[in-house]
């Protein structure tokens, strides 16, 4: 798994970890019972706080996406499957993003999802 | 966050001090939390590096009093000092005759808690040559041997003042993840003061705004990525922004119509007050650090 953070980006660190670990399960290059690297690892790739890291598995594990293996280290869910959940949370970060620009150059919500539909139905032909 | 009380490694009480007709600290009371990574902010001359050197009674105050760990450290400064990992703002040194390897075997004596293997590590990591000689080392070379010397007793408080200074990118690079490193494996107050805001931005959850001596605001990373954001805002011609806003920066387009700020306050507050008086938010977005700092410091400040 890569974890890449933005500096430009507004969310939290915290919340951009755990957005990158979120979208590795769904692209599947993490799969069930593979090992997330230590927050010390974690910490020192990406140069940030240690506590940044623990929050962001922390809330990981409490959404039951990583669990803990004591002595072991943290390793992604068994049950954890590249559906429902995890895809609705990363469409609705992006859906956020998208709403945002789409304010920020006044288009109104319903010229965005139309013009995104047009613009899909372009790219399958 | 979590509901416990916090604690506090370091607290201060109406500090205050002048060199002569300068006033150096104004009434600071500092709380820097257990664990925190807490960033001092603020001009040359604010009062940044006085306050480290006030916290380790290296420098005595006019007013005021200074808790580390519950000592008070005027009565208590050897005690305070040995649980510090110090990296002054100058690269000046005592001991320049010494080699580097001398000097840091000499600390080794002096602390305790010195942890060789870890020692060893660091001058490794440093790229610190122990048989130079500290007066012939450059400034990038001597805030090295300053790192080894800082962390290598694994203090529970480490005060750097412009730690990064005079390091070249790889350098500084290797000594923030280090530091961050470090921090992992050992429970550890930091206190760093520096100009280049960015590079600390991704270890920092605390932050100290320093002018003119006073400490103008002093928060949480969280609180202040809530509290300090940016807007855009579009207004009738002519118009006048409610009074009651706490403005800190502004920009007008041509022709006025739309203006962007930053605010501080809760975001739900002055987006209904800003409606209230009449003007459409069309975007709000957090800052960067160094960007939300200026909004306390003012723009001219920390140029």
């Amino acid at each position: 798994m890569l974890v890449n953070l933005d500096p430009q980006d507004a969310r939290p660190l915290y919340l951009q970890i755990m957005d990158e670990v979120r979208r590795a399960v769904v692209v599947g290059t993490l799969r069930a019972e593979d090992p997330l690297p230590s927050v010390r690892e974690l910490a020192s790739e990406l140069v940030v706080n240690p506590r940044t890291v623990s929050q962001a598995y922390q809330e990981l594990e409490r959404e039951g996406v990583i669990y803990v293996r004591r002595g072991q280290g943290t390793f992604v869910s068994p049950t954890v499957r590249r559906g429902a959940g995890e895809r609705r949370s990363l469409a609705m970060a992006v859906a956020k993003r998208a709403l945002l620009e789409a304010r920020r150059n006044g288009v109104a919500v319903d010229e965005l999802v139309s013009m995104i539909q047009k613009l899909a139905a372009k790219e399958d032909e | 966050m979590n509901g416990l009380p916090e604690s506090f490694a370091v607290t201060t009480r109406g500090l205050s001090m002048r060199y002569g007709e300068q006033t150096a600290l104004d009434g600071v009371d500092l709380r820097i939390p257990e664990g925190a990574v807490y960033v001092l902010i603020g001009a040359n001359g604010a009062g940044k590096s006085t306050a480290m050197k006030v916290l380790l009674n290296l420098e005595r105050p006019d007013a005021g009093r200074v808790e580390v760990f519950g000592l008070d450290t005027a009565s208590h400064g050897p005690e305070v000092r040995a649980q510090a990992g110090y990296i002054p703002e100058s690269h000046e040194h005592d001991y320049k005759w010494m080699t580097c390897g001398r000097l840091i075997r000499h600390a080794a004596v002096h602390y305790p808690a010195w942890d060789h293997a870890y020692a060893e590590q660091l001058v490794r990591v440093f790229g610190v040559h122990p048989e130079r000689r500290i007066g012939t080392l450059s400034k990038g070379e001597t805030r090295r041997v300053q790192f080894v010397l800082a962390l290598a007793h694994r203090p529970p408080l480490l005060l750097l003042d412009e730690p990064t200074d005079g390091l070249d990118p790889m350098a500084r690079n290797r000594a923030l993840t280090q530091l961050a490193e470090h921090l992992a494996d050992t429970p550890t107050t930091v206190l760093i003061s520096t100009h280049h805001i960015h590079e600390v931005e991704s270890l920092a959850d605390h932050v100290g705004m320093l002018s003119a001596g006073r400490l103008v605001a002093q928060l949480s990373r969280d609180e202040m990525r809530r509290t300090v954001l940016r807007y855009r805002v579009e207004v009738p011609e002519g118009w006048q922004p409610p009074g009651e806003l706490r403005i800190a920066s502004t920009r007008r387009s041509p022709g006025g119509r739309e203006v962007q700020w930053t605010l501080v306050g809760e975001e739900r507050d002055v987006t209904a007050r800003l409606h209230a008086a009449g003007a459409t938010v069309r975007e709000v977005t957090p800052l960067a650090l160094e960007e939300a700092a200026l909004a306390f410091l003012g723009e001219e400040e920390t140029a």
